[in-house]
C-alpha cells in the first residue's frame, strides 16, 4: 500500500526495449480513430522484479474493488454517442486492450511515425505500473434510457441497478451525477492513474462523450485505516468482512443476477462536500459526538481500540456510526477525498469526500441506510451531497475477453 | 480550380453568403445508397460504365433544372436541388475513389445547387452559372479515365489546386475589406455588419495561411486580449468593437484604410507564396483546432458573436484540402477518407441547424450541451483529420 520508490520497479522505457529485443511487440488492427494504433507489450519473464507494481487485470473479480487502497483515484463518467451495439463493443475492445497494457506496465507505440501524433500521450514512459487497477461499471442509462433499449441489452439489466433515489437535503448537480460507463482509475503515482484516464477518454472520441471527472486522494501508513478530510477514520468497518466469505456476504453479487454479473458489485458514488471551516471551528466534543468515535484512537464510544466491536448504545442518536449500525448493514467503503480550488465568494475551500461503496444488494446494503442518514445524521449539518451515481460492476474479465462482452455478445 | 467559395460568395449578393459550410442534408436517408455504391468494383474499369448510366441521369435532371431556372420557377428550382443532391448522394462514394478529380469538380458545383434549395430567396443569376458548371463537370466525369497518376504527382497536384482556392480567397478577402471598409467610412453601421461577416469568412476559411506572415496577421486579426496597448489595436476585430459595443463608427476610417492596405499586402504576399504538401496538411488540421479551441469557446467574436460563422468556414476550409487529397488518400487509405467524408458531412449537417433564415445564431444563443455537440463532433473530425498526414 506504501509508495515504493519508483527506482525499484521496472520503468516502462525498459519494457519498450526488452520487448524490442524479443520481438514481441504487438501491432493491433487500426481502430475506428486509430486509437490503439499500436501497442507494446511488457516482457512478462524478465520482469519479474515489478511483480509487487502490477495488479492483474484478469480474475474471477474486477481489481480495484478489495484491492487495498491506492493513494490516487480518477473517476470518469462517459456518456455513449454511437448509436449501434457495434459501436460500443468497439470502444470496449480500445478500452480493454488499453487496460491490459497499462495495468501490465507497458504503453502504446510513441512515436514511429514523425508525421503522426504518438499513439500513446508519453508520460508514463518511465514510471512502473505503480498498482494501476481500471475498474468499469455501467449505469441504468446503458441498459435502458429514457425507456429506449438503444443497445439491445435492457433484457440483461442487473436485478439492482437503478438511480439513488432522491434523498432528503440533498442538492444534486445533474451534470456531475449519473452515467452510462463509470472508470475507477486507482494507482499509487498520480501521473500513472492520469495518464490512463486521459487516454481512456482520447479513446472514446466518436463513440463516447466525457460526462464528469473527479479526483481523489487517501492516504495512511501500511496497515492503518485512512483519515478523511475532517480528520477520522474511514473504512475502519471494512475489516468486519476482511475475508473471501466476508467479500462474498457483502460485496459479490450472485443470486438472482444474469450471468455477467456474477462475482461483479454495485458502486453506489455520492460526491460529499464537507464544510471544512465550519468543522475545524468545532469542539473536539461535538466532532466525537458527530461520529460516535474518539477521533485519534479511532475507537467506537465506551470501547478503546478502533476494531473493538461497537455498541450503539453507548453513542449519541444521531452520530454517525450509530446510524450505520443501527441500519444493520454492511457496506465495502473506498472513499477519497477531494479538494477543488475555493468557493471565491467566501474564501472556503472546496473539498470533501468522493464516497464509493460496493455492495451486492443496494437496495437492501445502502439505500436505506443512505435515507436513514440524509433524515438525521448529525454529520449533515457539516456536509452536502452534490452528485450521486450507482453502477453495476460486472464480474471479472478472463485474457482475451473485452469488458461488457457477456452483456453485448451472446 | 478551388471555386467553391467563390462559388458561394457569388450567392453572397442575395445575402447567403454565411452558409459557407454547407453540404448534403439528408444524409441518414441517402446512407444506404450510398453504401451500397461504396462497394469498390473489382476492377476499376467496369466501374466507369456504371457511373456513366448514373451521371446520364444526374444530367436529364441538370437540365430540368436549367429549364425551371430560365422560367425562374422557384419552386421546380428548390424540387430540383434536392433531388439532384439525392442522386448524386447515391454514388459520390464510388465516384470519390476513382475518379477523385472530376469529383471535387462535381462536389464544388453541386453543392451550392442544393444549398441554395433551402433558402427562401433564390439567385437564378448565380444558380445558371452553377448549373452550367456543374453540367460541364458532369461531361467531363463521364468521359473520365481513371486516375493512374503516381504518388507526387497527385500530392503536386492537389497542392495546386488548393493554392488555386487560397488565392481566390485572398481575392476575395481583399475585395470583401474593401466593401466593409467602404460601409465603415459612409458610417453606415448596419452595411458596415454585414460586409464585416462577408469579409470574415474569407480570412477564416485560409486563416493558417495568413498566420504564416507574422507581421500582417496580428494587424488584420488581433483581439484587444491579444494586443499588447490598446492604443496600437487596429483591423476586423478593432472596428468589430466599434460596430457593435461602441454602436459608433466614429474614427474609424483610419482603421478601415489600414485594413484595406494590410488586406492587400497579403493577397500579394500568399500570390508569392509556394506551397508546399505538408503546409497545406498541417494548415488543414490548424483550421479545425482554431474551430475547437477560440471558436467554440466564443473568444473570437466576443462583440459580434458571430463565432458560428468563423467556426464553419474553418470547418469549410479545412474541407476543401480534405477535397484535395482525395486522391492521394485514396491511394493510402481510402477507409480513411470514407470516414472522414463521413464525419464532414456530420458537421456540415450539425452546423446548419444552427441556422436561422440562411444565417447561423448568434454564440449566446447556444445552450452549453449544443457547444459540446459541436466541440465532440470537431474532435472526431480533427482527429481523422490529423491522420491525413500519413499520405505525405
Amino acid at each position: 500500500m506504501k509508495h515504493k520508490p519508483k527506482q525499484e520497479g521496472v520503468s516502462r522505457r525498459d519494457f519498450l526495449k526488452l520487448s524490442a529485443i524479443a520481438g514481441t511487440g504487438i501491432a493491433l488492427g487500426a481502430a475506428g480513430v486509430g486509437a490503439i494504433a499500436g501497442i507494446v507489450k511488457p516482457d512478462q519473464a524478465k520482469t519479474a522484479s515489478a511483480e509487487g507494481e502490477r495488479i492483474p487485470l484478469y480474475g474471477e473479480h474486477q481489481a480495484g474493488i478489495v484491492t487495498p487502497q491506492q493513494t490516487y483515484m480518477y473517476l470518469a463518467s462517459f456518456q455513449l454517442t454511437g448509436s449501434d451495439r457495434s459501436s460500443v463493443i468497439r470502444l470496449f475492445k480500445d478500452w480493454t486492450k488499453f487496460c491490459d497494457l497499462s495495468t501490465s506496465g507497458g504503453t502504446m507505440k510513441t512515436g514511429d511515425n514523425a508525421l503522426l501524433p504518438p499513439s500513446d500521450t508519453g508520460e508514463t514512459l518511465d514510471l512502473p505500473a505503480a498498482k494501476l487497477t481500471i475498474t468499469f461499471g455501467f449505469g441504468p442509462s446503458f441498459f435502458r434510457e429514457e425507456g429506449k433499449d438503444r443497445f439491445g441489452i435492457a433484457a440483461k439489466a442487473p436485478r439492482y441497478l437503478k438511480d439513488i433515489p432522491r434523498m432528503p437535503r440533498e442538492s444534486l448537480d445533474v451534470s456531475l451525477s449519473g452515467g452510462d460507463v463509470c472508470i475507477q482509475v486507482c494507482a499509487e503515482d498520480q501521473q500513472v492513474a492520469f495518464h490512463a484516464v486521459r487516454n481512456l477518454i482520447r479513446m472514446s472520441t466518436g463513440y463516447a462523450t466525457v460526462k464528469w471527472l473527479q479526483e481523489g486522494f487517501i492516504s495512511a501508513t501500511p496497515g492503518k485505516t485512512p483519515r478523511n478530510l475532517f480528520g477520522f477514520k474511514d473504512g475502519t468497518a471494512n475489516s468486519e468482512h476482511d475475508s473471501s466469505s466476508g467479500y462474498d456476504e457483502v460485496i459479490w453479487a450472485g443470486e438472482g443476477e444474469p450471468a455477467w454479473m456474477k462475482g461483479g458489485s454495485y458502486l453506489a458514488y455520492r460526491k460529499i462536500r464537507m464544510l471544512l471551516e465550519v468543522w475545524d471551528r468545532t469542539s473536539l466534543k461535538d466532532q466525537e459526538d458527530t461520529f460516535g468515535r474518539y477521533k485519534e484512537s479511532g475507537a467506537a464510544y465506551g470501547k478503546s481500540g478502533e476494531f473493538d466491536a461497537a455498541d450503539a448504545t453507548q453513542m449519541p442518536a444521531t452520530s454517525h456510526v450509530h446510524l450505520a449500525k443501527m441500519s444493520k448493514q454492511r457496506i465495502h467503503r473506498r472513499a477519497y477525498s477531494y479538494t477543488n480550488g475555493i468557493d471565491p465568494r467566501t474564501g472556503n475551500v472546496d473539498a470533501g469526500l468522493l464516497f464509493l461503496s460496493y455492495q451486492k444488494n443496494p437496495d437492501q446494503q445502502f439505500i436505506p441506510m443512505l435515507r436513514m442518514m440524509q433524515s438525521s445524521d448529525k454529520l449533515n449539518e457539516y456536509t452536502s451531497h452534490v452528485a450521486s451515481g450507482m453502477f453495476a460492476c460486472p464480474g471479472g474479465l478472463r485474457e482475451g475477453q473485452y469488458i461488457g462482452q457477456s452483456i453485448l455478445e451472446g | 480550380m478551388f471555386k467553391r467559395l467563390t462559388t458561394a460568395a457569388s450567392i453572397s449578393v442575395a445575402s447567403v453568403l454565411l452558409l459557407s459550410a454547407c453540404g448534403q442534408a439528408d444524409t441518414k436517408e441517402a446512407a444506404p445508397a450510398a453504401q451500397v455504391a461504396n462497394q469498390q468494383p473489382a476492377d476499376k474499369s467496369d466501374s466507369k460504365n456504371a457511373v456513366a448510366g448514373d451521371v446520364g441521369k444526374l444530367q436529364e435532371e441538370v437540365a430540368k433544372l436549367q429549364e425551371a431556372i430560365g422560367k425562374k420557377d422557384a419552386a421546380e428550382v428548390k424540387r430540383l436541388g434536392k433531388s439532384i443532391n439525392d442522386l448524386w448522394l447515391s454514388f459520390e462514394n464510388t465516384v470519390r475513389q476513382t475518379f477523385p478529380l472530376e469529383y471535387t469538380e462535381v462536389e464544388k458545383y453541386e453543392m451550392p445547387i442544393f444549398s441554395a434549395s433551402a433558402y427562401d430567396k433564390i439567385d437564378f443569376d448565380s444558380l445558371k452559372g452553377n448549373a452550367d458548371k456543374l453540367n460541364t463537370a458532369l461531361e467531363q466525369l463521364k468521359n473520365a479515365k481513371p486516375s493512374t497518376a503516381n504518388t507526387s504527382e497527385i500530392l503536386n497536384k492537389a497542392v495546386d489546386n488548393y493554392k488555386a482556392f487560397v488565392d481566390e480567397q485572398a481575392d476575395n478577402l481583399a475585395a470583401g475589406t474593401k466593401a466593409f471598409a467602404a460601409a465603415v467610412k459612409a458610417g453606415n453601421v448596419e452595411q458596415a455588419k454585414q460586409e464585416y461577416i462577408k469579409a470574415r469568412v474569407y480570412f477564416e476559411t485560409i486563416e493558417p495561411i495568413a498566420e504564416s506572415f507574422g507581421d500582417l496577421d496580428p494587424k488584420i486579426d488581433a483581439r484587444l486580449a491579444d494586443v499588447e496597448d490598446e492604443k496600437t489595436w487596429t483591423g476586423y476585430h478593432r472596428i468589430e468593437k466599434a460596430l457593435w459595443k461602441d454602436g459608433s463608427l466614429a474614427g474609424q476610417d483610419k482603421y478601415a484604410d489600414q485594413l484595406i492596405k494590410d488586406t492587400e499586402e497579403l493577397q500579394k504576399k500568399i500570390k508569392e507564396l509556394k506551397l508546399e504538401p505538408k503546409m497545406m496538411v498541417a494548415g488543414a488540421i490548424e483550421l479545425l483546432n482554431e474551430a475547437a479551441t477560440s471558436k467554440i469557446t466564443g473568444e473570437e467574436e466576443i462583440y459580434s458573436r458571430t463565432d458560428l460563422v468563423d467556426l464553419a468556414a474553418n470547418v469549410n476550409g479545412s474541407k476543401t484540402v480534405y477535397l484535395a487529397i482525395i486522391p492521394a488518400l485514396n491511394e493510402k487509405n481510402p477507409d480513411l477518407a470514407s470516414q472522414i467524408d463521413k464525419q464532414f458531412l456530420a458537421t456540415e449537417e450539425l452546423l446548419r441547424g444552427h441556422q436561422k433564415d440562411g444565417q447561423y445564431v448568434t454564440y449566446d444563443k447556444l445552450s452549453t450541451e449544443q457547444i459540446r455537440k459541436i466541440s465532440d463532433q470537431l474532435s472526431l473530425l480533427s482527429t481523422l483529420m490529423t491522420q491525413t498526414a500519413s499520405i505525405l
